[in-house]
C-alpha cells in the first residue's frame, strides 16, 4: 500500500511537484531491480528479463523527469525528500514469487501501476496551483497508458502452467 | 506547507553491493528497507554504525548494508554488540537476528543485555520458524504448528519475546511488521535515537515455510496499531498487558518507551573510570604494589 507522508498538495509548487515525481520514478526502478536481482538469483528468467526492462522504463521517466526539472529550476534545493513517499509506483516487496511465471511478473507490475493512478487520481482534488495540477494530470494519464501498455504484454503472455509452481518445486535456493 | 525531511543521506547509502539470497517475498527485505529508511534518517555515516548478528536468514542483513558488520556466532549478537559499545561507544550499534537466534540459541543473553542497559537497539526478525535449516519449530512457532519436526503439530507454548524483554525491564519495547513499512522504519528510528537497551520485535514472514496467515498480505488485514487503540506507551503495565496478546493478535507501536529512561551500563562505567582514576597508581608502580604485599 502507498504512502505519503508530511506532503501538503494545496502549496506543493511545480518544482517539489517534479521532485516527488522523480523519486517517485527512482523508487519504482529500485524495486524493480531488486526483484529483477531476486528472480535471476532463483533462476527464474522470464520473470527477471520483464523485471529488467521495467527498470529500463523507469529510468527513462525519471531522467526525462529530472531533465525537465533541471530545465525549470537549475540546483535550485528541494524542499521535498524520499523520505516523503513509499511504494507509490514501486511494486510491494511480497508481490516477488520465487519461480514466478511471465504472467505473475506482469500481473504485479499491472497492480503497481493501477496504484500508482490511484495516488495521482487522489491528489488532484487537492491541488491548488495549476502548473502541478496540470503535471499530476499529464503523470496520471502515463499511468493510464502504461497499464494499456502492461495489459498488451498479459494479452500475449503464455498461460500459466496449470500445475503451480510449489507443487512440485523444491524451496528456493540462493548462489 | 510541505516539510522537508531531507538529511545528508538518502536511504540507498546504506545499501551495500551485496545482493540478498533470501526467498523472493521474504519479509526480511521490507525489514531490510525500513532500515535504510531509518538510518538515512537518523544521518550518521555508515562508518560510525556497527551492526552485529548472530546466524540465520535475517543475520545475513549486516552484509547488505554499507555500514561496518559482524554476521557472528549463533545466538551471540547480543554479547559482541554490548562488547563493541563499550569499547567504543561513539559507536551507533546495532545487534539484530530472528527469534531462534535470539530466544533460543541466544536467549541466555537476552535478559543480561537487558539489565546491563547499554546503548544498543536489538531488532529480532520473527518469523516463528527456522528457515534457513528448512523450517523447523522454533521458539515463538505457536502450539500446535505444524512443520518437520512437529508433523503431528506442536505440543508447546511459543515464547513470548515482548513479555521476555518487558518483565526483565527493558526501557524500550515496539513490535512491527513489514507490511506497514514506512510505521516500521519510523519504529526503528525511535529505538535507534532511545538512549538505552531498546528492542524491535519484527512480524517478518517465512515466505516459504510459514502459514498462509502469517503472511504479509495477512497482516495488511489483521494489523492494528497501538496508537489507535489509546495505548499510553508510558506504561510498563499497560505493555505487559497488551504483550499478552502476542500470537493472537497483530499489534504494532510501541509498547513501552521509559519516560525516565535510567543511565546506560556505558555511561556508569566511564563515571565509575573517572571516579577511580585519582585513586589509580602510575602505570610505574603497579609492580611496587604487588612487592608491597
Amino acid at each position: 500500500m502507498s504512502s505519503t507522508r508530511g506532503i501538503d498538495f494545496a502549496t506543493l509548487t511545480l518544482k517539489d511537484a517534479l521532485d516527488l515525481a522523480v523519486f517517485i520514478e527512482e523508487e519504482a526502478c529500485e524495486r524493480y531491480g531488486e526483484f529483477a536481482d531476486q528472480m535471476e538469483m532463483h533462476d527464474t528468467q522470464d520473470a527477471a528479463r520483464f523485471f529488467r526492462y521495467m527498470v529500463e522504463n523507469e529510468e527513462k521517466h525519471r531522467s526525462e523527469l529530472a531533465e525537465r526539472r533541471r530545465e525549470l529550476f537549475g540546483d535550485a534545493p528541494t524542499a521535498v525528500s524520499r523520505a516523503m513517499i513509499f511504494d507509490v509506483e514501486a511494486p510491494e516487496y511480497d508481490e516477488a514469487r520465487a519461480f514466478m511465471t511471465l504472467r505473475e511478473a506482469l500481473n504485479a507490475a499491472m497492480r503497481s501501476e493501477e496504484k500508482a493512478h490511484a495516488f495521482f487520481v487522489a491528489a488532484l482534488p487537492r491541488i491548488k496551483d495549476a502548473s502541478v495540477r496540470e503535471l499530476f494530470e499529464e503523470l496520471c494519464a502515463e499511468e493510464v497508458e502504461h497499464k494499456r501498455l502492461v495489459q498488451v504484454e498479459i494479452d500475449k503472455a503464455p498461460p500459466d502452467p496449470k500445475i503451480a509452481s510449489k507443487e512440485f518445486a523444491d524451496e528456493p535456493v540462493g548462489e | 506547507m510541505t516539510t522537508a525531511v531531507a538529511t545528508q543521506f538518502a536511504p540507498k547509502d546504506f545499501k551495500s553491493e551485496l545482493k540478498p539470497i533470501w526467498c523472493p517475498g521474504c519479509g526480511d527485505f521490507g525489514v531490510l528497507q525500513a532500515i535504510y529508511r531509518a538510518l538515512a534518517a537518523i544521518g550518521r555515516p555508515p562508518h560510525e554504525i556497527a551492526f552485529i548478528s548472530g546466524i540465520g536468514c535475517s543475520s545475513r542483513i549486516p552484509g547488505y548494508t554499507t555500514a561496518y558488520g559482524f554476521n557472528s556466532v549463533h545466538g551471540r549478537a547480543l554479547p559482541i554488540a554490548q562488547g563493541l559499545k563499550l569499547a567504543r561507544p561513539e559507536l551507533l550499534v546495532l545487534a539484530a537476528g530472528g527469534d531462534g537466534d535470539g530466544f533460543s540459541i541466544g536467549g541466555g543473553h537476552v535478559p543480561h543485555a537487558v539489565r546491563r542497559n547499554d546503548d544498543i537497539t536489538y531488532i529480532v526478525m520473527d518469523n516463528q520458524t527456522y528457515g534457513l535449516t528448512k523450517g523447523q519449530l522454533s521458539p515463538t512457532s505457536a502450539k500446535g504448528r505444524h512443520t518437520v519436526t512437529s508433523p503431528e503439530g506442536s505440543l508447546e507454548n511459543p515464547v513470548n519475546p515482548l513479555l521476555y524483554v518487558l518483565a526483565y525491564g527493558a526501557p524500550f519495547v515496539a513490535q512491527g511488521t513489514p507490511a506497514d513499512i514506512p510505521g516500521l522504519s519510523a519504529m526503528i528510528e525511535e529505538a535507534i535515537r532511545f538512549p538505552g537497551f531498546s528492542f524491535v520485535n519484527v512480524q517478518s514472514p517465512c515466505v516459504t515455510y510459514g502459514e498462509e496467515e502469517q503472511q504479509i498480505k495477512a497482516h495488511k488485514a489483521i494489523m492494528k496499531k497501538l496508537d489507535d487503540l489509546g495505548h499510553d506507551p508510558t506504561s510498563r503495565l499497560q505493555a505487559l498487558d497488551r504483550a499478552q496478546s502476542y500470537g493472537t493478535e497483530l499489534l504494532t507501536g510501541v509498547y513501552f518507551r521509559d519516560p525516565s529512561p535510567p543511565p546506560t551500563l556505558g555511561s556508569l562505567v566511564r563515571e565509575r573510570q573517572e571516579s577511580l582514576s585519582a585513586k589509580a597508581k602510575p602505570r610505574e608502580r603497579i609492580l611496587d604494589l604487588f612487592l608491597q604485599k
